[in-house]
């Protein structure tokens, strides 16, 4: 069975007979959607289950797509991918759910949707790098729509500085993928296979591939946001509807940190290793500088909003560690880190979300006293923004406390990641001083009687990702061990190339010998 | 030669003095004469493929040849169907059956000029384009614009003509013959290098002329804009087509003429005035004919860089852009009819008035920006290959950058028909024949951008 396919398609399918249908059917709309979002992540569910955690890719499929430029369908997934793949599916779900709410143009608003769901997980699921080009483009259509007809005040401003500031970056990436298809060989040779790259990587070894390097990572940092990437994330974010801020949050920023790790890391890992001094000065400055403008903040949204810049500084860190002696440390870190924020983030939105439809501004200045009004909101509230400050026994911890082991695994510029801790003392000020406005001191009287506690279907989409939270907070092995394959094997991939020396002759590259196509595939 | 290499053309330019005179015979100035225009262009694409290949001479039929012919007499059939499903065309009592006659001519003409062995043949065919482009731009005769836009388009074309004559004759003081052949077969390092030089930029600016590269595409957006819309969806996608094939056949190695950097420069001058003239106009023509400017420039990349991924690439481009182009013009036919004015504002609201006629205007317009999975995308993928390939990558970067500029206006379109509030009630309705060319061409631009194997394979066998 063509699991990879199924689960990246039948959103696809859904959001295409969606549009088949009349506007004025919204039950029919609604649940059909909740279907093609539901049935995907189902079936990564019974793939999760089918994973052996010690092994490289598997569920693989291969069909030739474009044999002129040696282009193929390729699908897999590895610890790597398959932990993204849940969470595209769990939070889609969860986002789809949440949406029911929305009247506007509800038909169109779920073909974006689920055409948005299938780019994302064609992402994670693609194993040619055309094709993981393909998906990762098509994921920019569905949000500029998304934003733009359903988002806020700014939204049309926020849509096209989203779809700018994105096309540019990936244009860019575009030229990098076409260099390494050119660099992999004599003519005959060539190949956009990831894999396949990724065990020809002596050959994009020494200088002349750093402007391919740093076109891929533009690529990855805009959508990170890595600094100075990061001017389209807080508009975008504030002005997009509820539900597509938690996919915002949760999947399409990770695209961007797994786009760092699957190209940048195992393709180049020698430029990779080089830049790590940059990478950590970044990251450092993603923490510090998403925290204290976190801080500023009075519109609740936006203090997430900045949160995720201050947290994907963590993931940054953790990769950064890559050559340290706890590497391995900081990059299950970094992997836990991006699946925890999505979590973590995606319920702050809803949560944000969630008071905002009931007074229509989220400005912390206008609220107080909340707790004794709306205490399940306020009990729900406090949990996640615990968890995101990082209190040990929530899933927010377990992320950055191996992303900082790992970063102080390296030996050079310690500096900055004691300079980082900072960032964490201004995360968990900021936050408390959000619960403190918001939920304690004296009520604003003009609410009375309009805020009500979180209604079933609010509950609903906000149980799991709570009660997951806590779970991965105890309990963090289900992600640690199915990332444990793909993190030994970045860690070895990095490690042979820094053991290299730096591959000096990149020239010769016809003499080096190709590693048979049989063993390409990583354990 | 067997004379029935020439069958396309022959079957066409019949098919013309037909229509022509059966028009005056019969006294029947209506839409009917579509139909045997259309007719007579699907015979002419069904003979391009089967006619016998021929060579020498004045006239080539090789590969290259029949998959231009196609893609021209594409241009003129999605024509033919615009033309006859746009209501405000038709009160205006033309003559349909000149009209028609007209663009068969034309298309005669395009098909010759892709075919042309010889410089004099190449500048025949060139002119008989011309004329007819001429005439249909002023074919609304009470309309001052489209009379002034005649007169623009006639006297820029006669200059560039006259400039591609004095390079030619140079060309034929060098080789003493006028056959394209004398410089493929030359050895470059003996024959006299200035006046080669000055040949091929002479001729560049005459093939420029048409395919509206800078410095030479000041006519472009004033003629654009005056023509009627079906003339404009015509002259702004099968004329640059052909140029191109003429250009490849003519000057197929322009690193070796060392022409390449002067050209590339060119490119890139005629991507960035394109797109940033676009960005600030407020009619749809007059935005489309920048676009095409821009996205001309970037063919040109494809030329460029040479070998075959260039020339391959070229020919892919030329055939996806002629589809997303007169989609998107076909589109724009259909607002202009509902609103009654060609301004930008006629779109807002689209998307509640014809969610799929919206649907189909996102696909051409992204397209042509380079969004995959569409047509669009492969083809700029595969100029940047291509540039990439042969050691032009600040060009490929140029483009690529200007590929994100392009976005802003592209999505400023889609933003007014999905993002605004309808300006005007109702649906918007749009006749069969527009129907089927928004269809033809959608199917085109996402078939192959999702499946483009079979297109890459047909161009790379098709080369010469």
């Amino acid at each position: 069975m063509p699991l990879l396919s199924l689960i990246t398609f039948v959103p696809l399918v859904g959001a295409v007979l969606i549009l088949a249908l009349k506007e004025e059917r919204k039950g029919l709309i609604r649940g059909l959607a909740l279907a093609a979002a539901g049935i995907p992540f189902l079936l990564s569910i019974y793939a999760y289950a089918g994973f052996t955690s010690s092994a490289g890719m598997q569920f693989m499929e291969n069909l030739s797509w474009i044999p002129s430029f040696n282009i193929h369908y390729k699908l897999g997934v590895d610890g790597l991918s398959l932990p993204m793949v849940l969470l595209t599916g769990l939070l889609s779900v969860i986002s789809v759910w949440a949406s029911f709410g929305i009247e506007k143009r509800i038909r169109e608003y779920f073909f974006w949707f689920l055409l948005l769901e299938t780019g994302m997980l064609g992402v994670f699921v693609s194993l040619d790098f055309f094709l993981f080009y393909v998906f990762w483009e098509i994921t920019l259509v569905p949000m500029y729509f998304l934003i733009g007809v359903w988002g806020g005040p700014q939204k049309e401003y926020a849509a096209i500085k989203f779809f700018l500031y994105t096309l540019a970056g990936s244009v860019f990436m575009l030229l990098g993928i076409l260099a390494l298809f050119f660099a992999s060989g004599d003519p005959g040779a060539r190949t956009f296979d990831m894999i396949e790259l990724s065990a020809r990587s002596p050959l994009f070894a020494g200088a002349k591939f750093w402007w391919v390097f740093l076109a891929l990572y533009v690529g990855f940092a805009v959508k990170i946001p890595a600094f100075p990437f990061h001017t389209w994330l807080p508009l975008a974010h504030v002005e997009a509807p509820t539900a597509v801020s938690v996919i915002l949050a949760g999947i399409l920023l990770k695209m961007g940190v797994y786009g760092l790790l699957r190209v940048n890391a195992a393709i180049l890992p020698d430029l990779m290793i080089k830049f790590l001094p940059v990478l950590i000065i970044i990251a450092f400055i993603n923490i510090i500088w998403g925290a204290f403008c976190a801080m500023g903040q009075r519109d609740m949204k936006r203090l997430v909003a900045y949160s995720s810049i201050n947290h994907m500084g963590y993931c940054l860190l953790g990769i950064a560690a890559i050559t340290g002696s706890y590497s391995a440390a900081g990059l299950s870190g970094a992997m836990f880190q991006m699946v925890s924020h999505g979590i973590i983030t995606g319920s702050l939105f809803l949560l944000v979300g969630i008071i905002y439809d009931r007074a229509h501004t989220r400005n912390m200045d206008e609220f107080g006293g909340l707790a004794s009004k709306m205490p399940l909101f306020a009990g729900l509230m406090t949990v996640q923004c615990m968890a995101s400050l990082g209190l040990p026994g929530l899933a927010g911890f377990v992320g950055e406390f191996l992303c900082f082991l790992g970063a102080f695994g390296r030996t050079e510029q310690r500096i900055f990641v004691a300079l980082s801790v900072i960032g964490i003392l201004v995360t968990a000020t900021f936050f408390l001083k959000l619960l403190k406005d918001v939920f304690l001191g004296e009520f604003n009287t003009k609410w009375e009687g309009r805020l009500s506690d979180v209604t079933g279907r609010e509950l609903g989409t906000l149980a799991p990702l709570v009660a997951l939270t806590v779970f991965f907070g105890v309990y963090p092995r289900p992600i640690l061990d199915a990332t444990e394959a793909a993190v030994r094997f970045l860690v070895d991939k990095t490690s042979a190339a820094a053991a290299a020396p730096a591959a000096s002759t990149p020239a010769t590259s016809a003499a080096v010998p190709l590693p048979a196509p049989a063993t390409a595939v990583p354990r | 030669m067997p004379l029935t290499s020439l069958l396309p053309e022959i079957v066409l330019a019949l098919a013309a003095m037909t229509i022509l005179l059966g028009e005056t015979a019969w006294r029947r100035a209506s839409r009917f004469w579509v139909i045997p225009g259309a007719a007579a262009v699907c015979a002419a694409a069904v003979l391009a493929v089967k006619v016998p290949a021929a060579s020498g001479g004045m006239f080539v039929m090789d590969g290259m040849g029949r998959f231009l012919k196609i893609v021209v007499a594409s241009g003129a059939l999605l024509t033919l169907g615009l033309s006859s499903g746009m209501k405000s065309w038709r009160p205006r009592g033309i003559s349909w059956g000149a009209f028609v006659s007209l663009l068969l001519l034309s298309t005669v003409g395009l098909m010759l000029l892709v075919s042309s062995a010889d410089w004099l043949m190449l500048v025949v065919s060139l002119e008989l384009v011309s004329v007819t482009c001429f005439i249909l731009t002023g074919f609304l005769k009470d309309d001052r614009r489209g009379s002034e836009a005649a007169i623009k388009y006639f006297l820029m074309g006669a200059f560039s003509a006259g400039l591609m004559l004095y390079g030619i004759s140079l060309y034929y003081g060098v080789f003493g013959t006028t056959s394209l052949n004398a410089l493929r077969t030359a050895d470059l390092n003996v024959v006299p290098r200035l006046p080669l030089v000055g040949a091929a930029f002479f001729v560049l600016a005459g093939l420029g002329f048409k395919m509206a590269i800078v410095p030479f595409h000041m006519w472009a957006p004033d003629v654009f804009e005056g023509a009627p819309l079906p003339v404009t969806a015509f002259i702004s996608s099968a004329p640059k087509a052909a140029a191109f094939g003429a250009l490849l056949r003519a000057l197929p190695n322009l690193d070796g003429l060392g022409v390449s950097g002067v050209v590339a420069i060119l490119s890139l001058l005629t991507m960035t005035v394109g797109n940033v003239g676009a960005l600030r106009q407020t009619n749809i023509k007059r935005l489309l004919a920048y676009s095409s400017i821009a996205q001309m420039g970037t063919v040109l990349m494809g030329a460029v860089a040479g070998g075959d991924s260039g020339r391959g690439a070229v020919l892919i481009y030329v055939l996806f852009y002629l589809f997303m182009n007169l989609g998107a013009f076909a589109c724009a036919a259909v607002v202009a009819d509902d609103a009654g004015t060609e301004d930008l504002g006629a779109f807002s609201g689209l998307a509640r008035r014809s969610l799929p006629l919206a649907l189909c205007a996102t696909i051409f317009f992204f397209s042509l920006t380079g969004i995959p999975p569409l047509a669009g995308f492969v083809g700029k993928f595969s100029l940047f290959a291509a540039a990439l390939e042969h050691g032009w990558a600040w060009l490929a970067v140029a483009a690529v950058v200007n590929s994100v500029v392009s976005l802003a206006y592209y999505a400023g379109i889609v933003r007014r028909m999905f993002f605004d509030e309808a300006t005007r009630p109702g649906r918007v309705g749009l006749s069969i024949s527009l129907a089927a060319c928004v269809a033809a061409a959608v199917a085109v631009t996402l078939g192959a951008g999702l499946f483009p194997d079979r297109v890459l394979a047909w161009v790379r066998s098709s080369l010469p």
